[in-house]
């Protein structure tokens, strides 16, 4: 159908064309509070086209790919009509990078042996006064891209997904421990170990509740509890917020402004996880993309539209769904590559506990990604934390939040743990941080 | 379509069986500042089946091509008898319907050329960007739809409706040297093009009060009385409350059941709470759920007193009580699950107005608008989008970053008292859970005071200042 797609665009529209097609089917099991509950498939294929007309561009989307395909060209060049001028160029044929996105073991796996993971885990999470809900997810995807300029790919893609949560009620407290693994492939079984070791280590310290610490304190965040830190950095360094003149990085390229063992970049070719693809959704290849290196910046990430504004090239990080214009989005985030381990769960805290006094290890915080998050400030109640003293976890703390400024104190790390692992698309260890205020409700 | 869904349902060896399929025409526009983002036309359709045998759990397939009609009930029934389940899975009775369900569209959005869609957002946001040049940037969409709706069960429930939905958003960013603020403006109707004219006073106000942020200061951290405006008690009750009024969360969880057992006191006499999913023109109602259950006024909460709960056929067949027409599904891509529709704080007869709360106030804050807020079950997290702190009973100055954050038992009890002035909050966005997102829902309240309640937006003084 693309190729059908494009070429109907190349004769309607004087500027060129690109398009998306995307066909999934995902398989899903789901066991609620204990018990295996349902079973669901979902099939699903859509096309998304990009018009230039007259020096405007149009998008037009659909999930009607049986409808004809002159249908969606006429409402995309409709939709150029009313479109802002754009210098849009559709990238020329190129080579593209050779990545294993397809997984059999993934897209063969029967229902039975995935309803079998979901059980095998349910069993070593139950425990007395809990409750578990196990979610798993197979999703094997075809992707094809093109455009008028010659260039083009497609590539399948498998993708799998296990999540767990443990709720443990008592009285009016609420506690909640999950985890979930995610990637191409088939989770092995020290992956599933190490998920099961990492909700019974935050669930057996979490049973003991402490008061709060208070003041400026040395805090630990885990991998997870690192979104509040990393989310004002990323969204700084989109090509699209510095495009906007809202990005406090927009004018920093070739600047240190985090600490010298500070280094992030977006990697597309990592084998195993499911947001990798040879090339984006505008038929760029894809290549890793240094985002700061030694705490120095130095480039942001673009899709097609967002680079012809800022005058550059695209990163290859045009993402589009069936519906809408591509965005730049990232798809690997790594922070400071050590490569993560799966192999032995690693500590709660990553090694970094040894040297506090009293401090506090966050692992979930309430109302992240809400308010001005670009600015750096943070300021959110905890949903999973635990009192560091004398260099051990003493318990829950309950009624806490944390505060400061992301950049401050991206400034001066206090270490980085040797925990680094996954969680979702972000590879990153626990981070200790200097100096962050904590305070009681 | 009704006949290719009942021949398809005839076919289905399952013991339950029941089909949805979904055809939406939506557009959507966006500036900006002076900048077109984008204008597009889509068109999504598609199916989705829920098989039930006995002793199985369910099978759920959803679907773009309808020509696969057939084999994706054939599969659902597959998938319900390969997951076996202990005790079975039992539906509470809701009697058989057939309607076709038009409602009214107000100016069917599909007949406006998508030209004049642009031209009524382009006014709406020159509204906020002509306020001052303090408004260095804006964000403003348009969005409707209009979904054909068809559902069919084993149980001979047959449904045909036209279900319209609008949307207008505005941003306006206020910047000075290093300060930015924003003002957020949201309407939302399940109604068409005519209900959407005539808005742009409400664009200039939050683009203007954008502006006026830039000089207010930051509200100092403590425990104040703390009166919410409608909106922001709205979104308190759905998010600190509502959530937990979800039967899925308590119905198969024995703790949590007994957290949440009716005739338990959540509050002060004068505190009543329902969802109304019947109530007329909101966007959160519907005359039939999406299990083919009609929509109805439950009450939640009467003078203080947790008396219902809001249920799917299958939560309230586990639990003994009537289903309450709340089993909703964003789209054919989902299975229905436990949802709100339009909840609310009822106002208290006699309760007087928004002075009769402040009165007796000497040092507190008036809480307005939300910017978000997020709970974590028993504790919750709301930003307002802006503050005026109340003096010897009187509104006072403007204050910014107001944050209230707090444990929803304790809150909830100290709601003392409760204004008369009831309206429902006509916003766009919507509700996510358990991944559909965004699902239209309205909040509705009136004035609300809580005799004391955290507020902060700086918790410890450290890290405010600065940047890379």
């Amino acid at each position: 159908m693309i190729a059908q797609l494009v070429e109907l665009a190349r004769r309607r529209a004087d500027g060129g064309a690109d398009a998306l097609w995307r066909r999934f089917e995902r398989t899903t099991v789901a066991f609620e509070w204990g018990r295996l509950k349902s079973a669901g498939i979902t099939e699903e294929a859509g096309a998304n086209l990009r018009v230039r007309h007259r020096g405007r561009v149009g998008v037009a989307g659909t999930t009607a790919t049986d409808a004809a395909p002159d249908e969606l060209v006429g409402r995309a060049l409709a939709s150029a009509e009313l479109g802002e001028e754009l210098d849009l160029a559709f990238p020329a044929h190129a080579p593209l990078p050779s990545l294993t996105t397809f997984f059999d073991r993934a897209a063969n796996a029967s229902l039975d042996e995935v309803i079998a993971i979901g059980r095998s885990l349910l069993a070593r999470l139950e425990r007395e006064g809990c409750r578990v809900n196990v979610a798993i997810e197979r999703e094997t995807t075809a992707t094809r891209v093109a455009n008028t300029a010659g260039a083009g790919g497609e590539y399948r893609g498998t993708g799998f997904g296990v999540s767990a949560d443990v709720w443990r009620i008592a009285g009016d407290d609420v506690l909640v421990v999950s985890d979930a693994f995610e990637g191409a492939d088939l989770p092995s079984d020290a992956a599933l170990a190490a998920l099961v070791a990492s909700i019974n280590a935050r669930l057996d310290h979490a049973l003991r509740v402490v008061a709060p610490p208070e003041g400026a304190l040395p805090v630990v965040f885990t991998p997870a509890g690192l979104s509040a830190l990393l989310l004002p950095v990323t969204q700084a360094l989109s090509g699209k917020a510095v495009l906007q003149g809202i990005s406090p990085l927009g004018a920093k390229v070739g600047e240190q402004v985090f600490d010298l063992r500070v280094s992030l970049s977006d990697d597309p070719l990592r084998v195993g996880r499911t947001a990798s693809r040879p090339l984006d959704d505008e038929c760029v290849p894809s290549r890793t993309t240094c985002l700061v290196k030694r705490g120095v910046v130095q480039r942001f990430i673009y899709d097609l539209e967002t680079a012809a504004r800022a005058k550059t090239e695209s990163t290859g990080h045009g993402t589009r769904g069936i519906f809408g214009k591509p965005v730049p989005a990232y798809t690997n985030i790594v922070l400071n590559d050590a490569g993560a381990q799966h192999a032995a769960p690693p500590q709660l805290g990553g090694g970094l506990l040894g040297d506090i006094r009293d401090g506090l290890l966050v692992d979930d915080l309430i109302g992240v990604g809400q308010g001005n998050v670009t600015g750096g400030a943070f300021s959110h109640p905890v949903a999973l934390a635990y009192r560091i003293e004398r260099g051990e976890i003493a318990g829950r703390v309950k009624d806490a939040a944390v505060a400061g400024n992301a950049y401050e104190l991206w400034k001066r790390v206090g270490g980085f743990g040797n925990d680094a692992r996954w969680t979702g698309s972000r590879c990153a260890p626990s981070v200790l941080f200097e100096g962050v205020s904590v305070a009681r409700r | 379509m009704i006949d290719r869904l009942t021949a398809a349902l005839s076919r289905s060896r399952a013991d339950y069986t029941e089909i949805r399929v979904e055809r939406t025409w939506s557009t959507a526009v966006t500036f900006r500042g002076r900048r077109l983002e984008s204008a597009t036309a889509s068109e999504d359709q598609g199916g989705f089946v829920r098989a039930l045998h006995a002793g199985g759990g369910w099978g759920v397939a959803s679907f773009t091509s309808l020509d696969r009609l057939d084999a994706m009930v054939a599969r659902a029934g597959e998938l319900s008898r390969a997951v076996p389940v202990d005790p079975p899975i039992r539906l509470g009775d809701v009697p058989s319907h057939q309607a076709d369900a038009l409602l009214d569209l107000d100016g069917d959005v599909r007949g406006v050329p998508i030209a004049e869609k642009k031209r009524l957002l382009e006014a709406y946001n020159g509204a906020m960007l002509g306020v001052s040049d303090r408004i260095v940037d804006t964000l403003a969409v348009y969005r409707d739809e209009v979904s054909e709706y068809w559902y069919v069960n084993s149980q001979g429930t047959i449904l045909h409706e036209l279900r319209p939905d609008v949307t207008l958003s505005g941003t306006a960013v206020a910047r000075r040297d290093g300060t930015i603020e924003k003002g957020l403006e949201s309407i939302g109707m399940r109604r068409g093009w005519h209900s959407v004219q005539d808005k742009a006073a409400g664009f200039r106000a939050v683009a203007e009060r954008a502006v006026a942020l830039l000089d207010a200061p930051t509200v100092k951290g403590g425990t104040y009385p703390v009166i919410l405006d409608p909106e922001l008690a709205g979104v308190f009750i759905h998010e600190a409350f509502g959530h937990l009024s979800e039967a899925d969360f308590v119905y198969e969880n024995p703790q949590a059941r007994e957290m949440m057992t009716l005739g338990r006191r959540f509050g002060k006499p004068v505190l009543n709470v329902g969802d109304n999913g019947a109530a007329p023109g909101l966007r959160g109602t519907l005359p039939f759920d999406d299990e083919g259950t009609p929509t109805r006024d439950t009450t939640l909460i009467k003078e203080g007193i947790l008396v219902g709960r809001l249920h799917s056929r299958e939560t309230a067949a586990a639990m003994g009580e009537q289903p309450t027409g709340n089993a909703r599904a964003i789209s054919f891509r989902h299975a229905p699950i436990v949802r709100m529709t339009n909840t609310y704080i009822a106002g208290a007869p006699g309760g007087g107005n928004f002075e009769d709360l402040i009165g007796d106030v000497k040092l507190g804050v008036y809480a307005c608008g939300a910017f978000g807020g997020q709970t974590m079950l028993e504790n919750f997290s709301f930003t307002a989008a802006y503050g005026r702190m109340i003096r010897d009973g009187r509104v006072a100055e403007l204050v910014k970053d107001v944050v209230l954050a707090g444990n929803l038992f304790q809150t909830l009890d100290r709601i003392d008292h409760i204004a008369a002035d009831f309206h429902w909050n006509q916003m766009g966005g919507g509700c996510g859970k358990a991944g559909q997102f965004p699902l239209p829902v309205t909040e509705g309240a009136p004035h609300v005071r809580i005799e004391e309640a955290l507020v902060g937006g700086d918790v410890g003084g450290a890290g405010e200042a600065g940047g890379p």
